[in-house]
């Protein structure tokens, strides 16, 4: 038998990943925050700007708008998603977890481009549906919501897919079986049981999947229309072309503030923990 | 190059570069916030150049425009957008347009769409009333437009056929065009541009800078870019080793230029920064 390991002592081996992310992360992320309340002088200025000019509650609106969305539609088709993938034979869910994964290993910019090509005016998809009759000329896939949303969605599934999948397949089969031998219609057992037992998985997907969204850049830019600017974006054009660090400073603080109460507001709820682990 | 970019290398008093090309509105800017070295002129031959190209800051060294570009595959020449009141007309020319995602020179181009004259176009942008009805007139093709960023997107969204006309450069249609691309260019109220070579702030290499400015307005050298990008030189004598077909595609061409306006750098100087919140608000509103 070998020795058995010791536990603790070891805290020293984690000291090069905080060193990186003290210096190449918190550091500068620090700094833009700071520059909030510092740019161009000491005070509220830049927080006030945010409140006050509709511009920048239309973004912090729109993000959160599309983040939702795109949550919302990552949970409907990622629950069913989850559900096969944890009540079937071992072949299929091999596969299953195959078809979520390739998103995971392309890049998000190739498949953001990819999107671009498949749903453009001469794109695939308009061609194949004009080609067959169901639409007389090409429609706007693009360039509006909803490319935003369908690119969205099909980067973040995963994010949805896997903490479902960690939770349902845990769920116990005798608590259904039970209720059904108890006389539950299906719908009523679904509602009844299973799906407060994967409320946890639930939960934690969203919650990913809605914070991921919340600092979404490239999509957004590449696939959205004029009026679909997300906070990322905002940001990047206070800095690129305006040369405004304070206003993008107040704006991360905002983008850091919500994702920070998600998070805690998740923990409280389920707590990250349970889904995870056990 | 984004102007910001800019400011910052020169505020860190590191500049990575030592010489930029940079438009006639931020070589105004630039100089107003001291983001540029005063050039030695006696290190650059600059009798060669027309005197409207020579400025203590900057040396010019591309002149270029704004065009109403349009598919081929969309409308036929002739029958093709010949005004921006035309791009503006979504009944006549049917089809997804496209304009820059800046509120330059767009402002002028809105007015121009309704019906203000070149001549006029900045008289009336003085105006909150002017604004208002640019961006009025912006209104009304709104949600039929697709806003490109850089210049590389407007080519690739002419090429592709996702728009059917709009607002593109000379020489990215040229060079779209080039490419087997299907597009081209009307010349009716271009709007002319000059870009000019800077030397950032605390530029480390300032001998070899100026070396560089002058070296890159020599005729051959810039004849050779206008073969590649179809930009005017700001060197007379590069025109005659122009090739021949270039020449309808260059906004300094004598016929191109009477048909089009100048932007004026000075008032863009100082309306940009309120301009461009105004954008950002109408573009989400």
């Amino acid at each position: 038998m070998a020795r058995p390991v010791r536990r603790g002592g070891y805290g020293w081996l984690i000291a090069p990943a905080v060193g990186v992310l003290l210096v190449f992360f918190a550091y500068p992320v620090f700094w833009l925050l700071l520059r909030s309340a510092t740019d161009p002088h000491w005070g509220m200025q830049n927080f006030v700007t945010v409140f006050e000019r509709p511009v920048y509650l239309r973004v912090l609106w729109n993000t959160v708008a599309i983040s939702g969305m795109t949550t919302l539609f990552c949970l409907l088709i990622g629950y069913p998603l989850a559900y096969t993938m944890a009540n079937s034979s071992e072949r299929v869910r091999r596969l299953l977890v195959f078809v979520v994964l390739i998103p995971f290993w392309t890049s998000l910019l190739v498949r953001t481009f990819a999107w671009m090509v498949l749903l453009q005016k001469q794109g695939l998809i308009n061609e194949v549906l004009v080609g067959i009759g169901l639409l007389e000329r090409p429609v706007a896939l693009i360039y509006n919501r909803l490319g935003v949303l369908v690119g969205m969605v099909q980067i973040l599934l995963p994010f949805m897919v896997f903490p479902l999948y960690a939770v349902l397949i845990r769920i116990d089969g005798s608590f259904t079986a039970a209720a059904a031998t108890l006389g539950a219609t299906p719908v009523r057992n679904f509602v009844r049981v299973y799906l407060p037992l994967s409320l946890p998985g639930v939960l934690t997907g969203s919650t990913l999947v809605f914070i991921i969204s919340l600092g979404y850049f490239i999509t957004p830019a590449l696939l959205g229309g004029a009026g679909d600017l997300m906070i990322a974006q905002m940001i990047e054009r206070q800095i690129a072309h305006f040369g405004n660090w304070g206003l993008a400073g107040a704006l991360a603080v905002l983008l850091l503030v919500l994702t920070v109460l998600l998070l805690a507001a998740m923990h409280r709820l389920v707590g990250v923990r349970t889904v995870w682990e056990r | 190059m984004n102007n910001a970019k800019f400011r910052t290398m020169v505020e860190s008093g590191e500049p990575v570069w030592d010489v930029v090309d940079v438009t006639i509105e931020f070589l105004y800017n630039g100089v107003t916030s001291d983001l540029f070295e005063k050039l030695d002129l006696s290190k650059i031959n600059t009798d060669r150049l027309s005197p409207i190209y020579v400025h203590d800051y900057g040396i010019a060294d591309i002149a270029w425009s704004y065009n109403i570009g349009y598919n081929t595959e969309a409308f036929k020449e002739g029958e093709h957008p010949k005004s921006w009141a035309d791009v503006f007309d979504l009944e006549k020319f049917p089809g997804t347009r496209t304009l820059r995602d800046r509120v330059a020179p767009m402002m002028e181009i809105a007015l121009m769409a309704d019906g203000v004259g070149m001549n006029e176009v900045y008289d009336v942008l003085a105006t909150d009333d002017g604004v208002e009805r640019a961006f009025a007139k912006l209104d009304t093709i709104k949600d039929s437009t697709v806003f490109w960023e850089t210049n590389s997107q407007s080519q690739q969204l002419f090429t592709d056929g996702e728009v059917s006309c709009g607002v593109i450069l000379n020489g990215r249609a040229f060079d779209a065009a080039q490419k087997g691309g299907p597009v081209a260019i009307e010349w009716n109220q271009n709007i002319q541009s000059v870009d000019y070579l800077v030397i950032p702030r605390g530029s480390k290499n300032i001998e070899v800078a100026h070396g560089l400015i002058d070296e890159m307005t020599l005729a051959e050298n810039q004849a050779k870019l206008a073969n590649m990008i179809a930009y005017s030189p700001t060197n007379p004598d590069a025109f005659a080793m122009i090739d021949a077909e270039i020449a309808p595609w260059l906004s300094t061409s004598p016929e191109n230029a009477e048909k089009g306006m100048l932007i004026n750098a000075a008032f863009w100087e100082e309306r940009l920064a309120t301009l461009a919140e105004k954008w950002e608000a109408w573009k989400l509103s």
